[in-house]
């Protein structure tokens, strides 16, 4: 170490100065700097229509908090987060240990089937639920055969948008699971036989704890993208019927670039920060405190 | 429970799964072969009872389908190229190099990842303004040429490349470019393959930027283009059958290529991440 240290150190354009200063300038330019003036922003009346930049201390905050749309799209978008990781995970780690099973035929055909709507662009993927949805000429209605209007009754629209995000994301739990089960450790289910476990029992007490890094993985980078979620809603809904399927996401799209309120839409895109980060934070201490196993 | 009823049953739900995972996508390239009567009428089809090629060619005719298909094409393979030039590099500095704040770097790196995009698009936007760079390829693809997730899946793959290896390229006079380009760039391939097809992806499908950067017609990409039709030939059904199966077959031949590498890739970087 100390050896290759003396041997470079007299370059200054060396390979890791290079990448080192570009990619401190890189996150200066387009993290640090866009982070500070939309902090600073959100103390404004910010609105480049209209010319104006004046300073009005926390009011956007204030107004923030007194919308009633806020709360209704934070609502949407926490019960949209829950349900579609919840059944990503469920559907993702069933399918997962049905494929590492050794009797299954036929592995890559299936992982690669399961995995094709993860692969296909999000929105195209809306666009064809659209249609999926549509009351005249759409699959949905004439499968089940109900006569539903699924994305403009104000009940079912964010349940079908929901269901079409679980239909594109699940395949990518599966393979991440069917990753973390390919590399357990063998002996450990070897000693847990030999000790005369069952199939249950070995699921329980050996599998799952051992799957936990993985889940905590796909738990965490699912809280990031689905609060987020917004191209599903703009596509499918527009946030209507009314405002049922405004997600805080779709709020900060609509004030920011419909009705160009920079200060206002900024302020709501730091509380979506700090939700992001308080959730985030929730999982790693309820998967640290659960059982305990310490393999994170 | 016989062996034999338990594989039929395992496969059963698998087969189930398969069919409502495909079926939309298989219900979509068929109706894009459809004529507008045959999709909107009272007793739907599965297989076109007059299979048409008129829904691919009226795309072209109304409105420039191949325009935005260039250019998506474009932003996104510069985009990932660069990409993965810049997340190798970077991970094997920060995977085989020591210097001074690496891991308050590396830290910051992984942190903005959890940063949403709404709170940096505004200030971009109106940085993108004060330089005068709207309606430019440019302002698209310098804001995304580094990816964070990107930087984090080669520093877990290209530690694992054994030091020994680098130091017999260093003891035989290699410079630190020549073993970038000649060593670690080649034994990186299952990593480089999951990234290319992550970010052909994200940025094939990346609907927000280029619609506030672009403002000329004859720029713009093809996620924003889908929509514009949509609003514009809203009933042309057969039209948008046809131009959303367009906007799928790139990625879904990017995945095919990289498929087998890819799989590995995220299988290493998850599990240890």
């Amino acid at each position: 170490m100390t050896n290759r240290d003396t041997l470079h150190k007299q370059e200054i354009f060396s390979l890791k100065n290079i990448v080192v200063s570009g990619l401190v300038l890189f996150y200066i330019i387009f993290i640090i700097i866009p982070i500070s003036i939309a902090f600073v922003g959100s103390f404004h009346q910010w609105n480049p229509l209209k010319g104006t930049y004046t300073f009005n201390g926390i009011e956007n905050y204030i107004r923030v908090f007194n919308n009633e749309l806020f709360w209704s799209s934070l609502s949407n978008t926490l019960v949209f987060t829950f349900v579609v990781i919840l059944f990503r995970i469920i559907i993702g780690l069933g399918i997962a240990l049905i494929l590492y099973s050794s009797i299954v035929r036929c592995k890559t055909f299936f992982r690669a089937a399961f995995y094709m709507p993860v692969v296909t662009p999000l929105v195209a993927v809306s666009f064809i639920w659209v249609w999926m949805y549509n009351p005249q000429m759409g699959l949905i209605n004439q499968i089940l055969g109900t006569h539903n209007n699924w994305l403009v009754n104000k009940d079912t629209a964010l349940g079908s948008i929901m269901v079409m995000t679980i239909w594109k994301d699940y395949g990518y739990a599966v393979v991440l699971f069917l990753a973390g089960l390919y590399s357990l450790p063998k002996d450990c289910y070897e000693a847990a036989k030999i000790d005369g476990a069952s199939g249950v029992k070995l699921f329980k007490y050996i599998t799952l704890p051992l799957l936990k890094p993985m889940t905590l993985f796909v738990v965490i980078t699912s809280i990031i993208s689905y609060l987020q979620t917004y191209i599903q809603i703009l596509v499918m809904t527009e946030g209507g019927p009314g405002t049922s399927t405004y997600v805080t996401s779709y709020l900060i799209f609509d004030e920011a670039f419909v009705k160009y309120n920079f200060g206002y839409a900024s302020a709501i895109s730091f509380i979506m920060f700090i939700v992001i980060g308080m959730l985030t934070f929730i999982s790693f201490k309820i998967s640290s405190e659960k059982g305990g196993q310490g393999n994170e | 429970m016989s062996k034999n009823i338990k594989l039929w049953i395992v496969h059963c739900i698998l087969v189930i799964f398969v069919i409502i995972t495909i079926l939309p996508l298989v219900w979509m390239l068929s109706s894009s072969f459809k004529m507008n009567s045959e999709i909107t009428s009272i007793t739907p089809t599965f297989i076109p009872k007059t299979f048409t090629f008129k829904n691919y060619l009226n795309v072209q005719k109304n409105f420039n389908f191949l325009r935005y298909f260039a250019n998506s094409l474009f932003i996104t393979v510069v985009i990932t190229g660069i990409v993965i030039y810049t997340s190798t590099i970077s991970g094997f500095v920060f995977a085989k190099y020591e210097f001074r704040g690496k891991n308050i770097l590396f830290s910051i790196i992984l942190g903005t990842m959890m940063i949403p995009w709404c709170v940096t698009i505004i200030p971009r936007y109106s940085m993108v303004l004060a330089v005068d760079g709207l309606d430019t390829y440019l302002a698209v693809i310098i804001p995304a040429a580094v990816s964070g997730f990107g930087i984090f899946m080669m520093k877990q793959s290209i530690v694992t490349i054994p030091e020994e290896m680098l130091e017999a390229a260093r003891i035989d006079g290699a410079s630190e470019w020549f073993i970038f380009h000649k060593i670690i760039l080649p034994l990186s391939q299952n990593a480089i393959s999951s990234i290319a097809i992550f970010q052909f992806l994200w940025s094939w499908e990346d609907y927000l930027w280029p619609y506030l950067i672009f403002s000329s017609e004859e720029k713009q990409v093809l996620a924003v283009g889908l929509k514009n039709f949509n609003g514009r030939y809203g009933t042309d059904y057969g039209g948008l059958f046809a131009a959303t199966t367009i906007s799928i077959i790139p990625v879904i031949i990017v995945y095919l290529i990289f498929q087998k590498r890819f799989i590995d890739g995220i299988a290493a970087s998850s599990v240890k991440g």
